[in-house]
């Protein structure tokens, strides 16, 4: 092998640098390392520097012929530890790692107590070449009283091989085209930062090895106190018991099936199944993915609901508040109770996708986590039954009342609502009829009648044609209008719906929906059941010009008459049913 | 063997006095124009295509698969699909990414949240599946979707689109090792918790898409797309949803890289998407382009040294929503690919001047296009077609398939086109490029040099 030649790597820096700098800036130009930090450093202690991992140990000699153990070398102090060969010829390779760490021998001189806590470890992957002699004749010059740099190789390519295995420093030897090597590696340059813990906690290449940055690190390691990963926050047990016993001002005692009555583990279980996100066919949805806590237990950023894949809902996610006090569920009514209902998403090949009941209940039995709570629930086993009892629990605890609107009506605290909310309740049991369906009565409100009516949002999205253009809104104050036939390229079919009639299979019954409750109604949007409505000046807008006009509509929806002020006031009024203990349900 | 001569000490001297004298900059580690500048290239004549490749029910095996073609023009398997891993079930397939090493590629699913690492250096012609990453919402403590992975020294840097919580657009960055190691998760700034960085207009919207830096400058800057709510959901139902279409990023935020942590907050509305950075290195800056909002973005550092954003140009006619989707800048940082799937066009644009980029090129592909990459000399260009799987146009239109044309500078020319239906394969998106010359022990100087 030729000698190292400086001169000729200086002379080809150089012409190149100056013939043509864009091909120097992709083929030859020197690293970072060399130049004066071109920004500045991040202060120490200022960031974190996780842990990446255990630092191996492996058999090593030092110049001295001694057989060491790289253990014996890491945990006293921080450590620096580069991989390279003597014989490296590329000016941002080895010799790069190299000048780093004289550039900070240097710069320790000023800052001995630093100087102390840090050992350079440089080894060689070249055990063939760099023998304990050859690593001492490399080191000329390099070692003085500053701090400890050692100089280190192996006996041998066995010993090397594992070392570099653990450090993932990847070698490829060169060879010439009769396949002899010839001395030279390709091989990515990498510098690793290891703890007194032994834990490397960076990792350099070229583009970023530095002496200031490296030094900051150490500094910030000798800063910092051990950082601990972030662990995924634990479902706790809100004590949601407490929300079912005692009546909350504004409700009603809470109907509770005799074959499942309410204790606190069917709730705690409930809800861990609630929340869980095996509980689809690909570990993607739970059933909190659609009524999420903090959006009303609806969601509030889309009109109608997606499932497992993104497969298409028709309908817009209900709010689980007050649940327990729906006769029937769903917004057509099929299901009519909480305890058979949970099936229902479990199974929808556009929900949750469970490919069958079994699915379910061993997929649940086979969790660690699980083990012994729906014996101590149930004493039984996950089952059918079980599955929906403390599924149904946690959602019949979900009562949220005690609104302003409770505590002025029924609680006689005259200025718990505005006089403008006063006046929208006399609307909404005056002219506007409201409580018509959405009903209130002597000691509670549930705000529904539990029955199906039409106000023609249903007709609407199935029967009127649609326009050749859509409003589109791309962001903030920019609207288009875009052309059907292009949205159409990339449109499934839209699914249609007949609402109550799909149950009962009574043309009369034709695009009936639920009545929902208007409690926390201002958490909930978008509104109606296809979430077509984004807002609450929207949906009273919508009743007070009487719906939309078919066959079917129920005859209470007509025209209100009413004014600008009226609406505003109605508005308020429904604005005031937010629940007070809603935080206790879920924060 | 001898030893050599002269002592380290006096190289390090000498090379050290060169830079104060030349005022050198910072060297390239380049990829294929489009990747991590802390990767090993191919600078000559890639030997495969790796194509992620999102299963399809009724087609096939219905499931998520890397495909790899023969893309060595002597090769009698030229234009071939000649492996092809299936990995099971439906994850939305999306973006792909070689560690540093370019030992191993890692391929997220943004539904499912897996990530699949792939051995691609034992044999480059026949990856396999090495390892599952099936805990990554977990370990990150609620991220979902994994987008871009992206090299950085020992370590990939993975952006998320969504989060357990709401599958709202909020997300993170998370960093893993090479090995598959969870490092730590580094959520991006919102109003709510603006952690430190500065909020320079209306948006602080926390989203999360593609990151690319400038170790140079220790830069590393985030795009924001929309979250899994958008992003699962059938596009034209989307389109017409009024409170899906609330939920788009409109932020590009520059972070420290060294410290990864936001700095600045910029307003670059209407889901800015990829980033590309440019190569020289005296040019600081970045693209990106906005998806629904049509225009090309420039991220750069005025003359104070402090970085910004400007749109410079439109793509198409923003009115019709040509939906800007991938995009590739030519290695000497004169032009700069835009593909725009709903026109199913290639765009180039001069960006000799990137304040000022220009048109001077366009083609259709296909029906949809969607992914664009470039060899490193620019000559060759390949194209797939898969946008998201409920992105994806529906009936004849959804063309789903790979493409070669040749680039001479002033038109391309089709090489070749594989039809990844007819082949039972489903729908092709991101594209890498692998060779043998990256593990080789045959490697020429020049060869070895751009590994270091």
């Amino acid at each position: 092998m030729k000698p190292f030649n400086v001169a000729q790597i200086l002379f080809t820096i150089t012409t190149t640098l100056v013939t043509d700098m864009s091909i120097a800036n992709n083929q030859l130009a020197l690293a970072p390392g060399y130049s004066p930090l071109a920004f500045i450093a991040p202060k120490p202690g200022s960031y974190q520097l996780p842990p990446l991992g255990q630092a191996s140990n492996g058999q090593l000699l030092n110049t001295e012929n001694q057989d060491i153990q790289l253990h014996d070398l890491l945990g006293d102090k921080i450590v620096l530890l580069s991989f390279i060969y003597s014989t490296c010829s590329d000016v941002n390779g080895c010799p790069l790692a190299t000048a780093v760490f004289y550039k900070i021998k240097n710069r320790l001189t000023k800052e001995p107590l630093l100087a102390d806590k840090l050992r350079l470890l440089t080894l060689s992957f070249n055990p063939q070449h760099d023998t304990p002699k050859a690593m001492k004749h490399y080191a000329k010059g390099l070692q003085d009283s500053t701090l400890d740099w050692q100089f280190l190789t192996t006996r041998s390519e066995k010993e090397l091989h594992p070392i570099l295995q653990q450090y993932q420093q990847s070698i490829q030897k060169i060879t010439n085209e009769k396949g002899e090597f010839t001395g030279t590696f390709s091989h990515i340059l990498r510098v690793y930062l290891i703890d007194k813990n032994k834990q490397l906690r960076n990792i350099y290449s070229v583009s970023f090895l530095h002496a200031d940055t490296l030094i900051n690190d150490i500094k910030t390691l000798i800063i910092a106190q051990t950082v601990s990963t972030p662990q995924q926050k634990d479902i706790s047990s809100h004590q949601l018991i407490k929300s079912v016993q005692p009546s909350l001002l504004g409700l009603p005692k809470i109907p509770v099936p005799n074959e499942n009555p309410i204790t606190e583990a069917k709730i705690n279980l409930g809800e861990k199944l609630f929340f869980d996100r095996r509980l689809s066919v690909n570990n993607t949805f739970s059933c909190a993915m659609c009524h999420i806590p903090d959006q009303g237990f609806s969601s509030n950023e889309m009109a109608t609901a997606i499932g497992v894949e993104g497969r298409t809902v028709r309908r817009n996610t209900p709010t689980l508040y007050n649940v327990a006090y729906y006769q029937s569920l769903f917004h057509d009514g099929r299901e009519s109770t909480l305890e058979n209902q949970v099936w229902g998403p479990l199974l929808a090949h556009n929900e949750m996708a469970n490919p069958s009941i079994g699915y379910v209940i061993d997929k649940i039995k086979q969790q660690s986590d699980y083990q012994g709570l729906f014996e101590q629930a149930f004493d039984r086993p996950a089952g059918i039954e079980t599955i929906g009892f403390a599924l149904a629990s946690y959602q019949r605890s979900l009562i949220s009342a005690d609104s302003n609107f409770d505590r002025w009506h029924f609680g006689k605290q005259k200025n718990a609502i505005s006089a403008l909310a006063q006046k929208g309740y006399r609307i909404f049991t005056g002219k506007g009829q409201c409580n018509s369906c959405h009903t209130i009565s002597s000691n509670h409100a549930l705000l529904t009648d539990n029955q199906f009516h039409n106000t023609g949002i249903g007709f609407n999205s199935t029967m009127q044609p649609t326009g050749s253009t859509t409003q589109i809104r791309l962001t903030s104050g920019i609207v288009i209008n875009v052309d059907n036939h292009l949205i159409d390229t990339v449109s499934e079919n839209k699914p249609s719906d007949l609402g109550r009639y799909e149950i009962t299979n009574n043309p009369n019954d034709r695009w009936k929906y639920k009545t929902p409750s208007l409690r926390n109604i201002s958490l909930t949007a978008p509104y109606m059941h296809n979430g077509s409505l984004a807002s609450l000046e929207q949906v009273v807008r919508f009743y007070n010009q009487g719906g939309v006009k078919n066959v079917t509509l129920d005859p209470l929806i007509k025209p209100l008459h009413l004014t600008d002020l009226e609406m505003d006031s109605l508005i308020a009024f429904l604005n005031s049913l937010t629940g007070n203990n809603n935080h206790q349900l879920y924060d | 063997m001898k030893t050599h001569t002269t002592p380290i000490l006096t190289v390090i001297k000498s090379i050290a006095f060169a830079a104060t004298l030349l005022s050198i900059t910072t060297p390239i580690q380049a990829d294929e124009t489009c990747q991590s500048p802390y990767m090993a290239k191919i600078v000559g004549q890639e030997d495969f295509v790796y194509i992620w490749t999102l299963g399809v029910e009724g087609i096939g095996d219905e499931q998520d698969k890397l495909v790899t073609v023969d893309v060595k023009p002597d090769s009698p398997f030229y234009g071939k699909v000649i492996n092809s891993i299936s990995v099971g079930g439906r994850n939305e397939a999306h973006h792909s990414g070689f560690t540093d090493d370019r030992k191993y590629l890692w391929a997220g699913g943004l539904d499912t949240n897996k990530i699949f690492i792939f051995d691609v250096h034992s044999n480059p012609a026949k990856p396999t599946l090495s390892h599952t990453i099936t805990d990554f919402v977990k370990k990150s403590g609620g991220v979902v979707g994994p987008h871009t992975t992206y090299a950085l020294p020992g370590r990939m840097m993975i952006t998320g689109l969504s989060n357990s919580k709401n599958h709202s657009g909020a997300t993170a960055l998370v960093e893993y090792t090479n090995t598959g190691k969870y490092i730590a998760t580094h959520w991006a700034p919102t109003d709510k918790n603006l952690q430190g960085a500065i909020k320079t207009g209306k948006f602080a919207d926390g989203y999360g898409y593609d990151v690319r830096v400038l170790p140079r400058l220790n830069a590393m800057f985030t795009s924001s797309f929309t979250g899994w709510n958008n992003y699962m959901m059938d596009f034209g139902k989307m389109l017409k949803d009024g409170e899906a279409m609330k939920h788009f990023g409109n932020t590009v935020v520059q972070w420290d890289l060294h410290a990864k942590q936001p700095k600045k907050i910029f307003d670059v509305p209407g889901a800015p998407l990829e980033i590309r950075c440019a190569w020289d290195p005296n040019h600081n800056y970045c693209f990106t382009t906005t998806a629904l909002t049509s225009k090309i973005w420039l991220i750069y550092q005025d003359k104070k040294g402090q970085w910004q954003t400007k749109d410079v140009a439109d793509i198409g006619d923003p009115s019709k929503i040509p939906l800007p989707v991938d995009i590739s800048i030519q290695s000497d940082d004169s032009m700069l690919w835009v593909n725009t799937f709903m026109d199913g066009k290639t765009r180039a644009f001069n960006i000799s001047d990137p304040f000022n980029p220009k048109q001077v090129f366009e083609k259709k592909i296909g029906e949809q296009v969607n992914m664009v990459s470039s060899s490193w000399d620019g000559k060759r260009l390949y194209f797939t077609s898969s946008l998201l799987a409920n992105w994806d146009k529906k009936g004849k239109a959804n063309e789903q398939y790979f493409k070669l044309y040749h680039w001479n500078g002033k038109k391309l020319t089709e090489q070749f086109s594989i039809d990844f239906t007819k082949e039972k394969l489903g729908r092709a998106h991101q594209m890498r490029f692998g060779a043998y010359s990256l593990y080789a022990n045959k490697v020429t100087p020049s060869r070895a040099l751009a590994l270091k």
